[in-house]
């Protein structure tokens, strides 16, 4: 029944994992890939230093020539900055010294990047420009002769900029953006984040499980209206509403949308086996409806869409509550989810406000999305002590072609699947 | 009665033992009593340090009137799963910032240890509440209540207030 997959360890990369992978295919998962280390470090090596495009951060968040953020591609810690001439670029935050990470605040304004620890300078590209006492002191020591600075730059980033979005892979061989993801994702991208944008704040999350838990989580629309009893109960966001899946290039990616104002679904939510039943008993509604006031941003009737792109980025769009999010690896059984929630620079004070107050639906409190920061950390705990198993992913079929017009489907998650088992090897 | 006394500024005593009450609401329950100690309209918010420094109003929690303060109340209780736990707030002596016509701002220290059911416990929150309090028929009551956490990062999720 079983297939097993040697994949040979390319010499930079860790031990070399194996992994039993059902003969399935993606409609089983082995539990071994959210508690291997070994599969931990495969991911590093194949997938995040690999030919992805990762999200970096939002071009707001750097408005002017050296202003930068921190992010984090995998393991490799990232700098994102708008370099003089104006363009957006990333750094790797390492000295090419030591190794020292060159800023480690989250965020902030500098004419250059220098180390701390023995003052060697790079400019805002990179470039390394001097080191201190590289000529000695007095004639006396200094710099080997063989040392040369354009030698020593930063590495740098491949970046793509899209509406405000900016991307970055640390691999020769990714393709370029657009064939990366497909057409649907570069005009959902579009429509979403068509408008400068504003960011309105951060925040993240400490998970207690493997960061593929959370993203197969966002790009299952069958547990949303079930898990999220509150957008079962408040008509959030049901599957008997107008709404699908469409897939991104090879599958990897997904985008799950819905129109709220077509829900015709009443009877299968209250009648089936779901908590929603037992708790429509006791007449839960909300009470205020200033956070159910909702505008159409786009003209278009489509009140929620969730855009994943491989590996770890998510754009959301609940109504008028916008977000971008990653899922950052940081061991076996621990990731961070990052969120940063933004609006429209030409937002009036009404709209500004009602995203703030739709803000209540995501996040770590999120009246929605507080349920997503738990369930990963469950399943990590039923797993335990039985790798060898998998899960069971069959609803929609076994493929990964969507089914028109239902989001009732795994398709998306098994379309990960596909992603990762083609860069694993597994 | 007069008008004047009705609306008279509660002096820090009273300010302190509201905040203290609210606390215990908090960590003892019932949890149905909390839209109690606001004001209709009111102001609540669980922030961040670093978006306070940064100036940018997202919030984690926010509530601005006694109808969003009961939904949270029904989600937290009837609707949101998480696993259960108890709180248990640590407070500062609280200080006073400023004083209006009928409110006074005091801010308090405060750090929240956080118990689950399998007898885990962990420093779960530090921060501090930025309140504006008035007095009301006798009663004190939160105009205002910000809750800056110093960390961006939450452990897993926030279900009950802070």
């Amino acid at each position: 029944m079983l297939e097993t997959v040697n994949k040979p360890s390319p010499a930079s990369a860790a031990a070399p994992a194996t992994v039993t992978w059902p003969v399935e295919g993606v409609r089983r998962v082995p539990f071994a890939v959210y508690s291997d280390p070994a599969v931990f470090a495969q991911e590093q090596h194949a997938i995040f230093r690999g030919p992805i495009w990762h999200f970096l951060g939002l071009e707001a968040q750097i408005p002017e020539p050296g202003c930068f953020v921190v992010a984090q591609v995998g393991e490799t810690p990232v700098i994102l900055v708008r370099g003089s001439d104006g363009k957006v670029g990333a750094l790797v935050n390492r000295c090419a010294h030591k190794g020292t990470p060159l800023v480690f605040v989250p965020s902030g304004k500098v004419d250059q990047f220098m180390c701390v620890y023995h003052n060697w300078c790079y400019d805002l590209a990179g470039k390394m420009l001097s080191a201190a006492f590289e000529h000695g002191v007095r004639g006396k020591g200094g710099m080997a002769s063989t040392f040369k600075k354009e030698e020593h730059g930063l590495q740098r980033l491949r970046v793509h900029v899209i509406n405000g979005l900016v991307f970055g892979t640390l691999s020769d061989e990714t393709p370029p953006f657009e064939d990366y993801v497909g057409p649907g994702h570069v005009a959902n991208i579009a429509r979403v984040c068509g408008r400068k944008l504003r960011v309105l704040g951060q925040y993240s999350q400490k998970l207690p499980s493997n960061w593929k838990l959370y993203i197969e989580n966002v790009k299952d629309p069958y547990h949303a209206s079930i898990l999220h009893a509150f957008n079962g109960v408040m008509k959030q966001d049901r599957l008997t509403m107008e709404g699908g899946i469409t897939m991104g290039a090879r599958g990897w990616h997904h985008i799950s949308y819905s129109k709220m104002h077509t829900d015709t679904g009443d009877q299968i939510y209250s009648t089936a086996a779901m908590r929603n039943a037992e708790i429509e008993a006791y007449g839960f509604g909300l009470r205020d409806h200033s956070m159910t006031d909702i505008w159409d941003d786009h003209g278009d009737g489509i009140t929620m869409t969730i855009t994943t792109i491989f590996p770890n980025f998510v754009l959301q769009q609940l109504r008028n509550c916008l977000a971008v999010r990653t899922i950052v690896p940081k061991s076996t059984h621990e990731s961070e989810l990052m969120w940063t929630a933004f609006g429209y620079e030409d937002d009036d004070e009404r709209r500004l406000q009602g995203r703030l107050k739709q803000a209540n639906m995501m996040g770590p409190a999120g009246l929605i999305a507080m349920e997503d920061g738990m369930i990963g950390g469950l399943v990590q705990k039923g797993i335990a002590g039985d790798l060898d198993k998998a899960a069971v992913l069959e609803m929609g079929g076994h493929g990964i072609e969507p089914i028109p017009g239902s989001r009732v489907s795994e398709g998306s998650v098994r379309g990960f699947w596909t992603g990762y088992r083609a860069l694993t090897g597994y | 009665m007069t008008a004047n006394v009705a609306h008279a500024r509660p002096d820090e005593a009273g300010a302190r033992a509201l905040i203290t009450a609210y606390t215990y609401v908090l960590d003892e329950g019932p949890l149905s009593d909390w839209p109690a100690f606001f004001t209709e309209p009111c102001l609540y918010r669980i922030t961040t340090r670093q978006n306070e420094e940064r100036a940018m109003p997202l919030s984690i929690m926010l509530c601005d009137n006694q109808a969003m303060l009961y939904d949270r109340v029904e989600a937290v209780e009837k609707a949101n799963i998480y696993e259960p736990h108890y709180y248990r707030h640590v407070l500062s002596d609280s200080r006073t910032l400023r004083r209006t016509a009928d409110s006074v701002i005091v801010e308090t220290s405060f750090i929240c240890v956080r118990t689950m059911l399998d007898g885990r416990t962990t420093l779960f929150a530090a921060g501090k509440y930025v309140d504006e309090i008035i007095a009301d028929k006798g009663r004190q009551l939160f105009r205002s209540k910000t809750v800056v956490l110093d960390s961006s990062q939450v452990d897993t999720l926030i279900a009950k207030p802070l």
